[in-house]
């Protein structure tokens, strides 16, 4: 990997900082107004575990462009360009990021994040283009905000509009005096992203293990994985999907209830595997075997109820938030799989395949392949819940979480990721607190999983020297029991990180 | 709302500042009737918009700037409603802060659209004592009061840069975050140009001063508001610019639609 030196863009940020005056790049046009922002950003990682994968530099920049286009119109795009220092691999040479593909190298890399055109009427708002939306009342973990994939390329680091993936859509909001609907389409599929295998925050549950064990054949079947992309569904309007959102504002409540039909934004796997024999000596019956295994996303239609609410008590906000989702996929645990996909029985079965091949082959069938799905995946219907809390003093804000989700029929002999038994609870925790004039903010985020117990504390601190320029330092520390929990497969990607943003 | 201040004082996002000036109608004008009638002059309009220019300067003197634009109106059933739109520095455009008062004198309703998040949140404030968005302006300076939640005494007349005011003294009838308000009125035309607030234990806290006074469609407005916190040495400076009252602003302008909207 080439090393990539921080010096040059730092100073350059600095420079921009201090020779740009302190005024919006906004421009009149027969239209109305049009204005320019946008950011520079340079950050650095420090990864602090022995056993892990190194992060280079990386750079980043935005620009926003807003404009009216008459009274009742106006557009934005928003492009994001960076130079990931978490990508091993150039991505061949395209200039955008892949809409269709889902593992994503960024080195380097443009994308458009948002980029449509607003018409409003007294009573409704229509927008078309590539949008983000943002439902749900809660903070990072929104059971009932479907409509958008995530880019996971560094996991879930990243803020939640950020991790957002822009998706095409229609969508129009109504506003009646008894009620708002949101209504939106979205014409065709976009992923969800992750990083490549070759990078840091790859998910190690996703790596197949070296070799098989098998439970009556001698010798481990050694395996080696290959990892295929996103079988992208037809654009066919059966395959589009859809979203509708009620609120309404009674009696100090915000209320809103949801619904979703689509592609569940949350990644599963489908794992075909070809196991290739090399039959060496079939009268002792000396054979060589190894597998390739293909992981490979899978996409599962489902559809979610969703409530979402909030009002203050006192000096504190409550905010809630509950999905029924229909048709959920979960993926079975590795040694669940193994369990079943290597028993005794399917071994037998296997080598009688094999064997019948070769006699019928008339023993020239020596070289044989034979390709496997095992069942990775299981469907549930699940409850995904939650609740928060606010409470601001001052220049303190204190939030806190607690989200569930929860599988009424949780299979008796299986089990699955990300949830034990039919539970899965985090509780989440913010605290900001602003100091020398909201100059300094002080930032401590931490998650924690009661049935895996892993954690997440995340520290930082952020100066902001002027206007425009700012600088952080921050730590990100993650421990976890189970190495197959959602943060414990991350538990040696600890590091301290540091940034520094320039915004106009 | 009898007794309420409005548009004006959620124009200038400084409310209680100016919610105590007045001026008396009577020969012999008593405290009461001056806090009233000086409410009256600056509170006539029934919606206004400005665009405010709020500095903020540290004990050094250093100062950072934020843009913004205000917008005021008061419904038929006397709510007054108010929304500000951050314009820069950049880190902050498009961030808007609703308020919906309490007609019945309850807490008021507040949202906080923060574009980075894309959802409006709605707030509440453990503490109106606190600052409002690192100014120091309280939230209770930005919330609405009724005028005779409090008591006025007149204390004397006295000159302030040559200009004859009466000093009266305003103490809230029920707990407050501030203890007492002393309030200076000119004499000639009943507009406030100082107000010091003190705590429960009678001490200086802040000091508010209004200057650049413009008439607007006969509404006489301050459109330079410093307020000084003298416990920390430092100060928040309005500047208010293209002001303009009674437009006609829409009851939907005040709302969650708008605040994301960002205009």
């Amino acid at each position: 990997m080439v090393r990539r030196g921080l010096l040059l863009p730092v100073l350059l940020i600095i420079a921009l900082a201090a020779a740009t005056p302190v005024r919006a790049l906004e421009w009149e046009h027969p239209g109305g107004t049009m204005s320019l922002s946008g950011y520079l950003q340079a950050g650095a990682v420090l990864a602090c575990d022995r056993h892990t994968k190194d992060e280079d530099p990386s750079y980043t920049f935005g620009l926003q462009l807003s404009a009216d286009l008459g009274p009742q119109a106006s557009g934005f795009i928003a492009l994001t360009g960076r130079d990931d220092g978490t990508v091993m691999a150039p991505q061949d040479g395209r200039l955008f990021t892949d809409p269709h593909g889902v593992y994503q190298d960024r080195n380097p890399c443009l994308n458009v994040d948002e980029a449509y055109i607003d018409y409003y009427t007294d009573r409704a708002d229509l927008r078309i283009g590539i949008q983000k939306f943002a439902w749900g009342r809660l903070d990072e973990i929104n059971p009932t905000d479907n409509l958008n994939p995530e880019d996971l390329t560094r996991a879930t680091l990243e803020e939640e509009q950020t991790r957002k993936i822009g998706v095409p859509a229609i969508k129009t909001n109504l506003y009646t005096d008894l009620i708002n609907a949101e209504i939106a389409w979205v014409p065709f599929y976009v992923p969800y992203r992750l990083p490549t295998s070759e990078e840091r925050w790859f998910p190690p549950l996703l790596i197949p293990p070296c070799c098989i064990q098998p439970r009556t054949l001698t010798d481990d079947i050694p395996l080696t994985a290959s990892y295929r992309d996103v079988e992208r569904p037809a654009l066919t309007l059966a395959h589009s999907q859809l979203g509708m959102r009620l609120s309404r504002h009674l009696a100090g409540w915000d209320l809103s209830a949801s619904y979703f039909r689509g592609y569940d934004p949350q990644p599963t796997m489908r794992a075909p595997t070809l196991i290739l024999i090399e039959i060496l000596n079939p009268l002792a019956f000396d054979y060589t075997a190894r597998a390739i295994t293909f992981p490979t996303p899978s996409l599962h239609r489902i559809q979610v109820f969703g409530l979402d609410w909030s009002t203050t008590i006192g000096g504190l906000t409550l905010r809630g938030e509950w999905a029924y989702a229909d048709g959920k996929y979960y993926l079975r645990t590795l040694s669940d799989v193994l369990r079943r996909e290597a028993s005794p029985q399917r071994e037998e079965a296997l080598m009688r395949q094999v064997i019948e091949r070769y006699l019928r082959s008339g023993g020239s069938a020596t070289s044989q392949t034979i390709l496997v799905e095992p069942q990775i995946e299981t469907q549930r219907d699940s409850m995904k819940y939650g609740l928060g809390l606010d409470y601001m003093r001052g220049e303190t804000t204190l939030s806190l979480q607690c989200i569930q989700e929860y599988i009424p029929d949780y299979p008796r002999y299986e089990h699955l990721y990300f949830n034990k038994k039919g539970l899965d609870t985090t509780l989440t925790l913010a605290l900001r607190h602003f100091l020398l004039q909201n100059t300094l903010e002080l930032t401590l985020a931490g998650m924690y999983n009661i049935e895996y117990r892993h954690y997440l504390v995340r520290p930082s601190a952020t100066y902001r020297f002027s206007e425009r320029l700012q600088g952080t330092l921050g730590l990100i520390v993650i421990q976890g029991k189970f190495e197959d929990s959602l943060l414990g497969q991350f538990r040696d990607n600890d590091q301290v990180y540091a940034g520094l943003k320039y915004s106009f | 709302m009898k007794g309420k201040s409005t548009c004006m004082k959620m124009l200038l996002g400084a409310g209680c500042l100016l919610i105590f000036a007045g001026s008396g109608w009577g020969t012999e004008p008593d405290a009461y009737g001056i806090v009233r009638q000086s409410r009256d002059l600056m509170d006539q309009a029934r919606d206004s918009v400005a665009e405010m220019t709020m500095t903020l300067v540290n004990p050094k003197g250093g100062q950072r700037l934020r843009k913004l634009i205000t917008y005021a109106r008061r419904d038929e059933d006397g709510r007054d409603k108010s929304l500000l739109v951050f314009k820069s520095p950049p880190d902050v455009k498009g961030t808007s802060f609703l308020v919906w008062s309490d007609p019945e004198g309850d807490a008021d309703q507040q949202w906080l659209y923060l574009p980075a998040l894309g959802r409006v949140r709605q707030i509440a404030t453990a503490s109106k004592s606190e600052s409002f968005m690192g100014t120091e302006f309280s939230y209770d300076d930005m919330g609405t009061h009724d005028i005779d939640d409090s008591t006025y005494t007149l204390l004397k007349s006295e000159e302030i840069e040559g200009v004859g005011c009466y000093v009266i003294e305003a103490r809230p009838k029920e707990p407050h975050s501030y203890g007492k308000m002393i309030l200076w009125i000119r004499s000639d035309n009943y507009i406030p140009v100082r107000t010091d607030f003190y705590d429960l234990k009678g001490r200086l806290l802040k000091q508010g001063r209004f200057s650049r006074i413009q008439t607007i469609k006969g509404i006489a407005t301050p459109t330079l508001i410093e307020m000084e916190n003298l416990t920390n040495g430092r100060k928040t400076i309005l500047e208010l610019s293209n002001i303009r009252y009674d437009t006609g602003l829409s009851e939907d302008l005040f709302t969650q639609r708008q605040m994301m909207r960002g205009r």
